[in-house]
């Protein structure tokens, strides 16, 4: 799946919440979205969740079969858990009996068995998170996005979200995930990408190690586009800019930036690993 | 796509929030409809109070589901579907109401014209197609309303309602409105007792709810 110059605003003259997005879902692949608060990675995971249209730019080769997790799930509907969850296999194109079945494990698995019969209305948040979860995990999706779907369930469901994601990866489903906690799925491959300013870099890539590379170049020049390695890049104040990319490009990064034109001081290498818990800063 | 609407109509079923649409049908039958009154007058009066009972369905089926949950669900079926079948299940409810209130019109009126000098039996089964067809045409032009008053194309209620009932009012109203057709078909063949057959209105009604239907489906992901 793929995503080409996609932008996306709200209403005809909205200001711009992403523009220019250029960004790869392999099949079997995770793809980790990071970013501040507010800076647009909802939106990104709801347009390739396939909710929201791009507003300018194409989406291509999604999954027929995607599911997506919100991060609170306060499900004011009038039905059971269980009933909740076999409509959503229905819709999944899963047949009834099979549905049900499916709902039922899948509860079960996440230690919300006894609340099956439940009205959605009157469960926990964790257990509202639960059904969320388990609504998206019974169809068995090519394509599963999760923003922040962790947040809310209990260690033992969690632990058990971290497990379905490799299941849903070792049987060649796409995985998307948001989640605060810089070590979630820390010891798994993945590709990574940063939100902010309406654009979204690609990061290193995780599970390795990377470096930190501060720079300053002359002033008012901006960061040379192209940059081996698509480093994660960040302003800092009183000028210069910290630049994280995967070790295995720290090499190429650093003579890009010694022969760029006008060229460039760098200030400090640092290795870090990756994920730097947001702030890659020694 | 059938799942899509087995779920909206399962939604709208247990939320009991068919109940004030409802209640309002059946005030409006009791009002303008007595015992012994010629057959299509009822039923014109029957077709026209489902018109706005319909728009009031399509927002009760599209504002029912929390903001997440139609998260999870146009990601499972898609937007555009997702937001088709909470259309089409308001649409369902509301051709309910109306074949019940036809059936309830046609035991209690009597089967003659508003002309009661002259002998003007109107026959029993061609008025209650007349009716039926009639019902159907308010409830698609109910649904293009609703479809057009509602997310995604009006979102704050403080403009959905009024729009809504300045929608269906206009809609009833209105000269050369397929819903007017069909209910003014109904009172005049009344006078005449002849039954129309008003397919002209139904036809133009169809094509109004798929257009409005369409849009707003197209444009539930989009805005």
């Amino acid at each position: 799946m793929r995503l080409d110059a996609v932008g996306r605003r709200y209403g005809r003259r909205g200001p711009w919440v992403l523009r220019g997005v250029d960004l790869r879902v392999p099949a079997g692949g995770l793809v980790r979205v990071e970013g501040a608060n507010g800076g647009g990675k909802s939106t990104l995971l709801r347009l390739l969740a396939g909710i929201d249209l791009p507003s300018a730019g194409r989406v291509t080769d999604r999954p027929a079969r995607t599911a997506y997790v919100p991060e609170r799930f306060p499900a004011a509907l009038p039905l059971t858990a269980l009933g909740y969850l076999t409509h959503l296999g229905r819709v999944h194109g899963l047949r009834g009996a099979e549905a049900r079945r499916r709902a039922e494990r899948w509860l079960e698995r996440f230690g919300a068995g006894e609340s099956a019969r439940t009205p959605l209305d009157e469960l926990s948040k964790g257990g509202s998170q639960k059904v969320a979860v388990a609504q998206a995990l019974l169809a068995e999706p090519e394509l599963l996005v999760l923003d922040e779907a962790w947040t809310g369930l209990d260690a033992r469901a969690r632990a058990e979200l971290d497990a379905a994601v490799g299941e849903r990866l070792a049987a060649g489903g796409a995985v998307v995930f948001v989640d605060h906690d810089p070590r979630r799925l820390a010891d798994v491959p993945r590709a990574a990408y940063r939100v902010g300013g309406g654009r979204v870099a690609a990061g290193p890539a995780g599970g390795g190690p990377a470096v930190v590379v501060e720079a300053v170049g002359e002033p008012g020049s901006p960061v040379p586009g192209g940059l081996p390695g698509a480093p994660l890049h960040e302003e800092l104040p009183g000028g210069g800019c910290r630049l994280t990319v995967s070790a295995a490009h720290s090499d190429a990064l650093l003579r890009a930036l010694l022969d760029a034109r006008p060229g460039w001081h760098i200030r400090g290498v640092h290795p870090v690993a990756y994920p730097p818990d947001g702030d890659p800063a020694p | 796509m059938t799942a899509l609407v087995r779920y909206q109509l399962a939604l709208l079923a247990r939320s009991h929030r068919w109940l004030p649409p409802l209640l309002v049908y059946a005030a409006a039958l009791a009002v303008g409809v007595q015992p012994g009154q010629a057959v299509l007058d009822s039923l014109g009066v029957a077709a026209a109070a489902v018109l706005p009972v319909a728009a009031w369905l399509v927002r009760v089926c599209t504002g029912v589901e929390p903001p997440a949950a139609r998260a999870c669900l146009a990601a499972a079926g898609g937007p555009a579907r997702a937001h088709l079948a909470s259309l089409a299940a308001a649409f369902a409810a509301a051709c309910a109401l109306g074949a019940a209130g036809v059936a309830v019109v046609v035991l209690i009126s009597d089967a003659h014209g508003s002309d009661r000098a002259a002998d003007t039996a109107v026959p029993v089964a061609a008025a209650t197609g007349a009716g039926l067809l009639a019902t159907l045409t308010c409830a698609l032009l109910g649904t293009a309303v609703g479809a057009l008053c509602n997310r995604p194309l009006l979102r704050s209620r403080a403009w959905a309602v009024p729009a809504t009932l300045a929608g269906a009012g206009a809609v009833l109203v209105a000269a050369g409105s397929p819903a007017n057709a069909a209910v003014t078909g109904l009172v005049t063949g009344s006078r005449a007792a002849e039954v129309p057959l008003p397919l002209l209105p139904l036809t133009g009604a169809a094509l109004a709810a798929a257009a409005t239907a369409a849009l707003a489906a197209a444009l539930s992901a989009r805005r």
